[in-house]
């Protein structure tokens, strides 16, 4: 008895994908078995085995003309006498609900060239299951927001085609522009920008670069090997020993610095202000971004910040002088 | 007999079944997966049968075998069941697989979009592995399938929530819409103590979405986008437009980042100017801040006199 548990519970998720890739199969008469592997990903030989079984399947009283027929020929797949398994399992309202979700945050990334194809899908998707699976899918919406990414296409093909890019780039946090040779691993997306995660081939380093910051990109003609680089539900920012950590008291409002940055050690103040560390590996824009907070934010380190801040007023200030 | 097997028989025996059938008739019909010996053990195999299949979401029901309700026996509903037919182009198809993808690792995602690859038309899938994309949310997927089902399904809820301004408290919503701007998601709904429209960043919700019951129904006329903060100085209908200059090395990345401006050519000293929508001039007085000496206020003068007031403030020490 004991011993049969984990087998149990393994055969109720390989009948999960079964309800699943059967009917694709049965649909689309000829699929090659790799092809099944890779659209549903299942192991090869664990997808063969399961088909296999199913032939043992079927209706009472499983005599052999009731036995479901599956025949594995040159490499594709044949499935008849299934009719119980001629549809697939209807999406639950948890799975329909993801996808749309998904569907829905991708479409409020500006900027996506499948956006009217994933619109059209989503809208299918929605009138085919009703709002007994769906509920009033119309209430999910997207709003305007963000800065499409011109280069974003130029960008995906490279990341495919393993191309080497030549890209000119403004880094915000210097203000200053450069131009790199670049391996694009992976294009994503988060908090509403489109990134690239990146080999820095001119830094020889990892790096993270936002799409919409480049200016342009050419191939260089290099084929490169992927490092494996990935990009998606990873921190944007990596803080490091060299970080200057930037002590700040922000007024209520100015908390929305707590929700824009990766900021550490947060602590509730009185008068519900709000006392964090800001890391920072230049402090060129945390000046930039203290003029904007203006009275909102006070400097608790380091100290001679402040006189950064001084500084920067002063020579934008000289600027409204000259005119 | 592999339970995979006596699974599937299972499913396709109650799916098929006109009637529903009581265990014994169960029993009966696959001698092989539930018949022999032991009657108690036979039980507890086919109860663990029916979790394994309620795990799957697979539609198993109890019914009264007759009017009386004095026997009642398992069936599948077909239409319970089935994947009503939805077909997609290649491209639909190619758009739900990055989207299933999209947010790292989501199962039900991914389950969801291998069952609707029934409806692919032709030969599809060429392009799939193509160009790949990725995303992240901020929200613990929990989070938000919790606030997606309250406001498709019309409930009333409540939450921990802390506002930007770092106040927390309890609210009771009557969910009306989710809206995802900018990366993040929002709970669009009516606030019942404060009487009012309002919209939650699900990322400061402080405690899980608890379900009150069933919830009113927005105002004729809702758009749920309106209530979401839109860019700060493009919100609504401007009634002025500011002129702003920019440097030579930020006048591509700020003009083009600016959502309804009207950029002229470069200037003889290679600054850019443009004419934005000027809705909340605090705003886009704080933005232009955050250039420093690599962006101008022009025009209008009160708008130029704010950004010198604000630097002159600064320059003072705050």
């Amino acid at each position: 008895m004991e011993a049969e548990r984990p087998r149990a519970a393994r055969a109720s998720e390989r009948l999960g994908r079964m309800l699943v890739v059967v009917p694709y199969l049965v649909r689309h008469p000829g699929t090659e078995l790799a092809e099944g592997a890779r659209l549903f990903d299942i192991p090869e030989e664990e997808l063969r085995a399961d088909l296999m079984l199913l032939f043992m399947a079927g209706l009472p009283p499983y005599d052999p003309g009731d036995l479901i027929d599956v025949e594995i020929d040159e490499g594709r797949v044949y499935i008849s006498m299934a009719d119980q398994f001629a549809r697939p399992l209807k999406l639950s309202r948890n799975e329909a609900l993801a996808l749309y979700l998904r569907g829905t945050e991708l479409l409020a990334t500006p900027g996506l060239p499948e956006a009217s194809a994933l619109k059209g899908a989503l809208d299918k998707l929605a009138e085919g299951l009703g709002a007994e699976t769906l509920g009033e899918a119309g209430r999910i919406a997207t709003a305007e927001a963000g800065r499409p990414a011109e280069l974003l296409n130029t960008l995906r093909d490279s990341a495919r085609d393993r191309a080497r890019l030549r890209i000119d780039y403004y880094a915000h946090s210097s203000g200053e522009w450069s131009t790199r040779e670049i391996d694009p691993e992976e294009v994503f997306s988060s908090l509403g920008n489109w990134y690239v995660a990146a080999w820095d081939v001119s830094n020889d380093a990892e790096r993270l670069f936002r799409a919409d910051r480049i200016r342009s990109a050419e191939r260089t003609g290099e084929v490169f090997s992927p490092r494996g680089l990935s990009g998606a539900g990873r921190a944007l920012y990596t803080p490091t020993d060299e970080d200057v950590a930037v002590r700040l008291l922000l007024a209520p409002g100015a908390r929305w610095v707590a929700d824009y940055y990766a900021v550490r050690d947060p602590v509730e103040r009185p008068g519900r202000a709000l006392e964090l560390t800001l890391p920072s590996k230049r402090l060129g824009w945390v000046a930039g971004l203290l003029l904007r907070l203006g009275s909102d934010a006070q400097i608790l380190d380091p100290a001679d910040l402040r006189e950064r801040v001084k500084d920067l007023a002063e020579r934008t200030l000289a600027r409204y002088r000259q005119t | 007999m592999e339970p995979l097997e006596r699974l599937l028989n299972l499913v396709g025996l109650l799916l098929e079944t006109r009637w529903p059938l009581t265990f014994e008739q169960i029993r009966e019909a696959m001698p092989e997966a539930y018949g022999g010996e032991n009657l108690d053990s036979a039980k507890r195999k086919f109860e663990r049968d029916k979790d394994d299949l309620r795990n799957y979401d697979i539609p198993l029901e109890l019914r009264d075998m007759d009017a009386w309700g004095s026997e009642q026996g398992y069936v599948i509903p077909k239409d319970g069941y089935y994947l009503p037919e939805i077909s997609f182009t290649p491209e639909e198809m190619a758009a739900l697989f990055v989207a299933a993808q999209t947010g790292g690792q989501d199962p039900a995602a991914e389950q969801a979009v291998r069952k609707l690859l029934y409806g692919a038309e032709g030969g599809v899938l060429a392009g799939l592995a193509a160009s790949p994309l990725a995303s992240g949310s901020d929200t613990p997927s929990r989070t938000l399938l919790a606030a997606a089902d309250a406001a498709s399904r019309q409930r009333r809820v409540s939450f921990g929530y802390r506002t930007s301004e770092g106040q927390a408290s309890e609210r009771d919503v009557d969910a009306y819409a989710m809206v995802c701007r900018g990366g993040h998601w929002y709970l669009v709904g009516h606030d019942r103590e404060r009487q009012d429209v309002r919209a939650f960043r699900l990322s400061r919700l402080t405690t899980e979405v608890a379900d009150l019951g069933e919830g009113a129904a927005p105002p004729e006329g809702f758009r749920a986008a309106d209530h979401v903060q839109a860019g700060p100085w493009t919100a609504g209908e401007p009634n002025e437009r500011a002129t702003v200059a920019f440097s030579p090395d930020v006048a591509w990345w700020a003009t083009t980042g600016l959502q309804g401006a009207r950029v002229s050519p470069p200037r003889d000293d290679g600054w850019v100017e443009a004419s934005v929508p000027l809705v909340d001039e605090a705003a886009l007085v704080g933005w232009l801040l955050t250039f420093g000496p690599d962006a101008e206020a022009i025009a209008p003068g009160a708008f130029r006199a704010e950004v010198v007031r604000r630097l002159q403030e600064a320059a003072r020490g705050g």
